[in-house]
């Protein structure tokens, strides 16, 4: 086995949605190619592949495109696939030569809300094995600067 | 757990305006709170509550020796969030925000074929 890369950076987040659809659909949408390439990446990007075996250990792959046309290539795999209440899997982002510099670990858990919705809650922890403040963040920053969260430039419009 | 809740407090902590103020003048240099509750109109309590917003969520520390406790700037979360972490929950928001259209737009749909 090769040795752990180091990590130079981890991110943690946890989101609940509540989604005007049932549990079965919402799981869905996270399991079927064509359903989840309608949704996957930020605002403007689009998923031109996304293939996807849902069944633990079955693999994934979806390249996400970004509005300036770059590709961002993403491995995975399945890890738990419960249907309709819990799906968990990993991801490999991938720069442009196929080296993995990052892993995401996602959880989702699905529940009942009154009137047919769903409670969803999405866990997930990301480690870099890069350090993304430099060349690769900056590459990244590209095709997502469009909305991009500047805090130097939200102090300065405070300050006006 | 921990990260994810030092990353909701330093969120919720640029949320406000008077906080991203507090900080703007702390970028300038390390004051004290009278000199900080200066420009606001605000008492010094209410000054020193977005004090404490600020200081749990790493964003500023404060002199443990003198009697006026001087206020800094801690730049390592703002650097953080400014960069990779804020990349991160911005892919997060706008998929799952896609999600939901995509959802609503299948259910339209579906009406749609069942008049």
């Amino acid at each position: 086995m090769a040795n752990a890369p180091e990590i130079h950076e981890r991110a943690e987040l946890t989101q609940v949605r509540v989604l005007d659809a049932p549990r079965d659909v919402v799981f869905r949408a996270w399991t079927a190619p064509a359903q989840m390439a309608a949704w996957w990446g930020p605002k403007g990007f689009s998923a031109p592949v996304c293939e996807m075996d849902a069944r633990p250990g079955g693999r994934i792959f979806i390249l996400m495109r970004g509005p300036d046309g770059e590709d961002h290539p993403m491995a995975g795999r399945f890890e738990e696939v419960a249907p309709p209440d819990r799906l968990v899997f990993t991801g490999w982002p991938e720069d442009g030569q196929g080296n993995r510099y990052a892993e995401n670990h996602v959880t989702v858990t699905f529940e009942d809300e009154p009137g047919g919705k769903t409670r969803m809650t999405v866990v997930s922890h990301a480690v870099a094995f890069v350090p993304m403040g430099g060349a690769l963040g900056k590459e990244m920053d590209r095709g997502w600067n469009e909305s991009y969260l500047r805090l130097d430039a939200l102090l300065m419009k405070d300050k006006r | 757990m921990a990260q994810y809740d030092r990353l909701s407090a330093t969120l919720s902590a640029l949320a406000d305006p008077t906080r991203r103020a507090i900080l703007a003048r702390l970028a300038l240099g390390e004051t004290s709170v009278t000199d900080l509750a200066e420009p606001f109109a605000m008492s010094l309590p209410a000054v020193s509550k977005h004090l404490k917003v600020l200081e749990r969520a790493g964003l500023i520390a404060r002199g443990r020796k003198a009697q006026w406790r001087p206020c800094r700037l801690e730049a390592a979360p703002l650097e953080e969030i400014s960069s990779w972490l804020e990349h991160y929950r911005r892919f997060w928001d706008q998929s799952l925000d896609r999600l939901a259209d995509y959802l609503e737009a299948r259910k339209d749909e579906s009406d749609g074929e069942r008049p």
